[in-house]
């Protein structure tokens, strides 16, 4: 006997088909509304934390306790002992969270062309496994990465402008050494990146990492960072735990932090955004709820005759209740069913082909992420279902008034008309 | 980068041999008696016309020592040249000030750069000088307000001490600068250098005070910076001359390339 509630309640739904249609409409409209825009909120968030950490930093870095804030060059893992570079790298690489994972060097120092000097960072890395951990070395618009072993230097396109160079140009690179001596020697230019943020294009070069060694007087067994990626960066934290037990107490005195401890202000933000979606759902429903209950007022008050006779006939309020109920939640199923059929594909189609609004606007940082000018969506799984949820609420919510009403019909003046 | 900047005088005196110098200016500032008088006095005595020398520049820092042999000529307060002669890794690496531009010259690759102003706040040559402290130059007497703060004996030495205060729209970093001057031939003995917070900042100590070059001068000058325990610079003048034959043509990036 069961399902007679929810044939009764479908059938009541058929009694004034347009009023239930507009009534769907409006609730599958709520639904998509707040699972297009989480969506696009969750892609704004993964957008600005991909390019954030994505272009350079990674996911994870791994570097002596002391270097941070200064960056100092003698502060290197190991110490002035140094490390061996391939097992820590190994180590860092050994949990399974991380993608991959790159040695660097850092240098401050110049690049000059002799009468133009650009003040910067000359990262040295391993091109090779560099481009495994960051996207750096993808944003290459002329000419190509540096060559291991080579003097050869990538840099970025506003440092390229205000030193007048090219590809194939000869520089001077000079960096004071970690021995007190003026390193400095001649590079050739083997491309320039183009990445959109002005501090990296402006402040940044990168050359292979045995030679900023050289050029720094470093050993090979002395670097200050290796740098990881995670392909989640929500299990960046978990992979920075595994990453510090797999090195563990023997191993070099080391910082393993996720980009949730070095990009603070990127995990605010997304704090931020999942407090909004939240609102969204109370905005949307909060205004919903409203047209449903009007509906289901008008369409018990239309039937308050046959809920006399019900109650004459010895059925009891709750019988009642539990009918206007019945075809509150039919109509909630009917509208999530509506709701989830125009919002997947919609969904399926924004995520894989995001629109191109550079007509609109141009590429921007935020929080220090580079935002691309397209309009990209990520599926919001979770909010799928909970405002499934939040819309079935809406609709039971709505019918509770307009139930308890009808199952307070007064049968005998109902029945004479009066 | 440091906070390290302009010491002018006494710090252009230190590294590019324009040392302290007392000459036959020496009786009329120990005449005066207004402090800014005395101060200017002794900062306008510290500037040679021209000169030339040889030094030694020792700098300690936490992570590493090294000493350096430098040749050094200059010109006014307008052109200077340095070249060091030792150790070998960096001899020949070249400077040359003209005017408010800094050039450098690197042997081992045989280029000449000019250093942009955003490195002016950097290290020179790795010691505690900044490129800042070769190029700025003006006289105490136009940037500080300069007042006696004691006069009388230290350590059985009669001394002044002058408070020099900033002016207002002065273009300079300290908030204070303290400075010891000998009464008996108005030789520095120490300049403090103070933030706008009134924390000591570094102290600058000339000591080895003895004739080089006809002259009387401290041939030896310590600066310590407060905020790096057991990092210092020093620079020892063994050779000088002054008033030598130099013209401006001298100060060339030709000769930054080829300094004899």
């Amino acid at each position: 006997m069961k399902g007679a509630w929810w044939r009764i309640g479908w059938r009541n739904l058929g009694r004034n088909r347009r009023r239930t249609l507009i009534t769907v409409i409006g609730l599958a409209l709520g639904y998509s509304a707040v699972v297009v825009m989480t969506g696009l909120s969750r892609g704004l968030v993964a957008e600005m934390i991909d390019n954030g950490t994505g272009m350079l930093t990674g996911q994870l870095q791994v570097f002596a306790e002391d270097y941070l804030p200064d960056r100092g060059i003698y502060d290197t893992l190991g110490g002035r002992e140094g490390i061996d570079v391939e097992a820590l790298v190994a180590e860092v690489a050994g949990d399974p969270r991380v993608a991959a994972a790159s040695p660097r060097v850092y240098a401050g120092g110049l690049v000059s062309t002799g009468a133009a000097t650009a003040a910067g960072v000359v990262l040295g890395v391993d091109p090779e496994r560099e481009i495994r951990v960051s996207r750096l070395l993808t944003y290459i618009d002329e000419g190509r990465a540096p060559t291991p072993g080579q003097y050869e230097i990538l840099i970025g396109r506003e440092m390229a402008n205000q030193l007048d160079a090219s590809p194939g140009d000869e520089v001077i690179v000079v960096a004071p050494g970690a021995d007190g001596s003026l390193g400095n020697d001649l590079f050739i230019v083997s491309g320039i990146f183009s990445t959109s943020v002005t501090e990296l294009d402006l402040g940044y070069a990168v050359a292979p990492i045995e030679v900023v060694q050289e050029l720094v007087a470093l050993p090979p067994e002395r670097i200050h960072e290796i740098a990881a990626r995670v392909d989640d960066p929500w299990a960046a934290d978990a992979a920075a735990a595994g990453v510090r037990a797999l090195i563990g107490t023997d191993g070099p005195t080391a910082d393993v932090r996720p980009w949730t401890e070095f990009r603070p202000e990127m995990v605010e933000y997304a704090n931020l955004a999942t407090s909004m979606e939240w609102m969204l759902i109370v905005f949307v429903f909060g205004m919903a709820i409203w047209g449903v209950a009007n509906t289901m007022l008008m369409s018990s008050f239309e039937r308050r005759r046959e809920f006399a006779v019900l109650l004459a006939l010895g059925g009891g309020p709750a019988l009642i209740v539990r009918s206007v109920l019945a075809e509150a939640l039919v109509l909630g199923a009917v509208a999530l069913l509506f709701g989830v059929a125009v919002t997947v594909p919609v969904l399926a189609w924004w995520h894989a082909a995001p629109p191109d609004m550079s007509w609109v606007y141009g590429g921007f940082t935020m929080a220090g992420g580079l935002m691309r000018p397209i309009l990209r969506v990520e599926w919001p799984t979770s909010m799928i279902f909970i405002t499934g949820g939040a819309m079935f609420g809406t609709a039971l919510l709505a019918a509770l008034y307009p139930a308890w009403r009808s199952s307070r019909v007064p049968p005998a003046d109902t029945l004479a008309g009066r | 980068m440091s906070r390290i900047a302009i010491a002018r005088a006494l710090l252009l005196g230190a590294v590019l041999a324009i040392p302290p110098v007392a000459s036959a200016q020496t009786t009329d500032c120990a005449g005066l008696s207004n402090p800014a008088d005395i101060v200017d006095c002794v900062d306008r005595i510290m500037r040679g016309e021209s000169s030339q020398g040889i030094s030694t520049m020792e700098v300690v820092t936490e992570n590493w020592s090294r000493a350096m042999e430098m040749q050094m000529w200059s010109l006014g307060t307008e052109h200077a040249l340095v070249r060091i002669l030792s150790p070998r890794k960096d001899a020949g690496t070249a400077t040359l000030k003209a005017g408010t531009e800094i050039w450098n010259y690197l042997p081992r690759v045989d280029r000449t750069i000019k250093i942009p102003a955003s490195l002016m706040s950097a290290s020179w040559m790795g010691s505690h000088f900044t490129n800042d402290d070769l190029v700025k130059e003006s006289r105490l007497i136009e940037d500080y307000e300069i007042t006696l703060a004691y006069e009388g004996d230290r350590d059985g030495v009669a001394v002044w001490e002058f408070d020099l205060i900033p002016r207002p729209e002065a273009p300079v970093v300290w908030g204070r600068i303290g400075y010891q001057v000998r009464k008996t031939d108005t030789m520095p003995v120490w300049a403090r250098y103070y933030d706008e917070d009134g924390e000591l900042v570094r102290t600058m100590t000339f000591f080895d005070y003895r004739n080089l070059g006809g002259r009387l001068v401290p041939a030896t000058m310590r600066v310590v910076p407060e905020d790096k325990p057991g990092e210092f610079t020093e620079v020892r003048y063994s050779e000088l001359e002054f008033d030598v034959d130099l013209d401006e043509e001298f100060f060339s990036l030709r000769r930054l390339r080829d300094a004899r």
